[in-house]
């Protein structure tokens, strides 16, 4: 007996309690269908994570200044700046774990060029800054020592300042006016895109010495800068250069262990690790979910293949007298099973698709679709039909011919 | 109970030949039934020996004697016992898809068994869509497609009107005169008589097996 032949019997008696075929794989359909959907959730987060670590770069920690909060009054973290190039210097001296540092000045101001204007960040920085922020240069260049060291009025621009000023792809030697300064457009920045608080690309970028000269000078006086960029030499020293930080820091400013700082320090790594520990945990749920409702729905399978078996009996007897083996009728069974729980494979992967783009649509939850899933989703359900099939089948294959034809 | 084994079948010694139409009869619990399933490789003795043509049947396992039962046994039941979900073909087709024929030889040989039945417009009907009488000519058809040596009937006609049961008869006396062997299961008195021997049981044991006159 050939195998299309099996499932088309199979196929028929199926379709004859079609209902009941469907409600036996709904086990099925959940597992798989969790299946689906926490493969998405752990590959999205996974792909998410890389995407971060490209934006912002990787192994770095940000230095900011905050307003100590004495007497119990917060000052709002833009009214004081702590930080200085000072400090910066002493890190760098103090903690051999640390490769580079970027410092920056930042303020927000009116861009005005090509009789358009532009509300952006400016940042006033050093060259560190483009390598330490994983910034690729679209067209031109980033600063020379010199411009660096006279504080020339050059800059550097983002995708979207350069799309609300300027009609034209290349804005190089263009000028633009910065708070009523003129500033000569050296370079422009690729795309990064936006994240979901900020679009990265809404910037403009200036040397450090000329911002703090002609820019804002008033917000930050002698070598006060907003915050730094500290990038560490590799990403097992990350937690523990935190901690040096802290404690340079500290000392730094003479602030006791236990006293408030007037600087924060945001480990990016901590982010990524959250949310790859809450998307992990998700998985782990949505995995317990797929076990027990795989297991459930085996056990469901096998019951409904029981009653089938029983229900059958005086039919197995009369295949038997016509010539079925015990092989045939054990394979016959096996299929049929088979069959629901891969038709319950199908719906429930068919569900996971339809979890998936919902859950991306609406939450703006980065998920994935990895293929590996739905081959796994058919191991899955495949291998679980015959599992939970087989002892039915062979109950069915092992009848008496006689005891079966007799059945009432 | 206790040690007392009770014998369905006892001390029989039997032979049909090839082209006989065998009339066997008895009230329930003659052994009439075992008989049966001995002589359709259902069952095999638990003492003595049954031959069906070159085969020593006794000595089978459940694999031979399925293949025995495919190639050379065709059974007709009281109850017909189609399954409800197959038309008249697939019903018939059923043993040749055990035997491996391929696809367009088995439906040819279904349709030729049942237009051998009358049942040349009822090929796709379902068994509940068709008279006990049709029903048990699908059964004939399909006991007959594989072109067996012998049918056992087990009482064809005990769920049939008379007038139906006839006609049953009819047909498997046709399909003797072709020259398949056939068995038939009764205890009605004028359907035996359409065998050309008739052998009466009694407790496990033949009473009689006689040549029928009337036939």
């Amino acid at each position: 007996m050939s195998i299309t032949d099996l499932i088309y019997l199979s196929q028929k008696s199926l379709r004859s309690n079609i209902l009941r075929s469907i409600l036996t794989s709904l086990g099925i359909i959940i597992g798989v269908s969790s299946v689906i959907t926490m493969i998405s959730i752990g590959s999205g987060a996974r792909i998410e994570v890389e995407q971060q670590i490209e934006r912002f770069g990787s192994n770095n920690l940000i230095v900011r200044s905050q307003s100590s909060s004495n007497r119990g009054v917060s000052m709002g973290a833009n009214s004081v700046n702590t930080l200085t190039l000072k400090d910066m210097e002493a890190l760098k001296e103090e903690l051999p774990a640390i490769k580079a540092i970027a410092p920056r000045v930042s303020l927000s101001t009116q861009i005005v060029a090509n009789g358009n204007n532009w509300l952006a960040t400016v940042t006033g920085t050093t060259n560190d800054y483009f390598d330490l922020g994983n910034w690729k240069f679209e067209n031109g260049r980033s600063f020379e020592e010199e411009e660096l060291a006279s504080g020339s009025r050059v800059a550097i621009i983002g995708k979207t300042v350069q799309k609300n000023l300027f009609d034209t792809d290349s804005p190089i030697d263009e000028v633009i006016r910065i708070n009523k300064v003129p500033f000569t457009v050296i370079g422009l920045l690729d795309a990064k895109g936006g994240t979901t608080w900020a679009d990265l690309d809404d910037t403009v970028i200036v040397p450090l010495k000329t911002a703090k000269q002609r820019l804002v000078a008033k917000k930050f006086p002698g070598d006060q800068i907003r915050s730094m960029t500290i990038n560490v030499r590799s990403s097992d020293l990350l937690f523990k250069t935190e901690k040096d930080v802290d404690t340079v820091m500290r000392k730094l400013h003479k602030i006791s262990a236990n006293g408030n700082p007037d600087f924060v320090i945001r480990n990016y790594a901590q982010f990524l690790n959250a949310r790859q520990e809450s998307s992990r945990v998700m998985s782990i749920l949505l995995a317990t979910v797929a076990g027990i409702s795989l297991i459930v729905g085996g056990i469901g399978i096998m019951n409904i293949m029981l009653v089938t078996v029983t229900e059958r009996t005086k039919e197995i007897g009369v295949c038997m007298s016509v010539g079925a083996k015990k092989r045939d009728i054990l394979l016959q069974f096996l299929i049929e099973s088979l069959m629901i729980s891969l038709i319950g494979g199908l719906i429930g992967i068919a569900l996971g698709l339809g979890v998936i783009f919902g859950v991306s649509e609406y939450f703006k939850w980065k998920m994935s679709l990895d293929y590996m899933s739905i081959v796994l989703s058919f191991v899955f359900s495949s291998s679980i039909g015959i599992i939970f099939g087989f002892y039915p089948a062979r109950k069915a294959a092992n009848l008496n011919p006689i005891d079966a034809l007799r059945y009432e | 109970m206790g040690d007392n084994k009770l014998l369905a079948l006892d001390n029989i010694d039997l032979s049909i030949n090839e082209g006989d139409f065998v009339s066997i009869m008895g009230s329930s619990g003659s052994g009439k039934s075992t008989l049966m399933n001995i002589i359709g490789c259902l069952d095999v003795p638990s003492s003595g020996e049954y031959h069906f043509r070159d085969n020593n049947v006794s000595t089978l396992n459940s694999n031979k004697l399925a293949e025995l039962r495919n190639k050379d046994i065709g059974f007709v039941f009281q109850n017909f016992n189609l399954l409800p979900r197959l038309n008249a073909q697939e019903n018939v087709v059923l043993p040749l898809l055990y035997s491996g024929k391929n696809l367009k030889e088995r439906n040819q040989l279904a349709i030729e068994a049942l237009e051998s039945v009358g049942l040349k417009d009822r090929v796709h009907h379902r068994p509940n869509q068709l008279s006990g009488g049709q029903q048990q000519r699908v059964s004939i058809a399909r006991a007959i497609a594989g072109s067996p040596k012998l049918i056992l009937a087990d009482e064809p006609t005990g769920a049939l009107d008379s007038k139906t049961g006839l006609e049953i008869m009819k047909i498997l006396n046709d399909l003797n005169a072709k020259g398949i062997t056939i068995v038939l299961v009764t205890h009605e008195d004028d359907i035996a008589n359409y065998g050309s021997r008739i052998i009466k049981m009694k407790d496990g044991k033949i009473l009689e097996d006689k040549k029928n006159v009337n036939n």
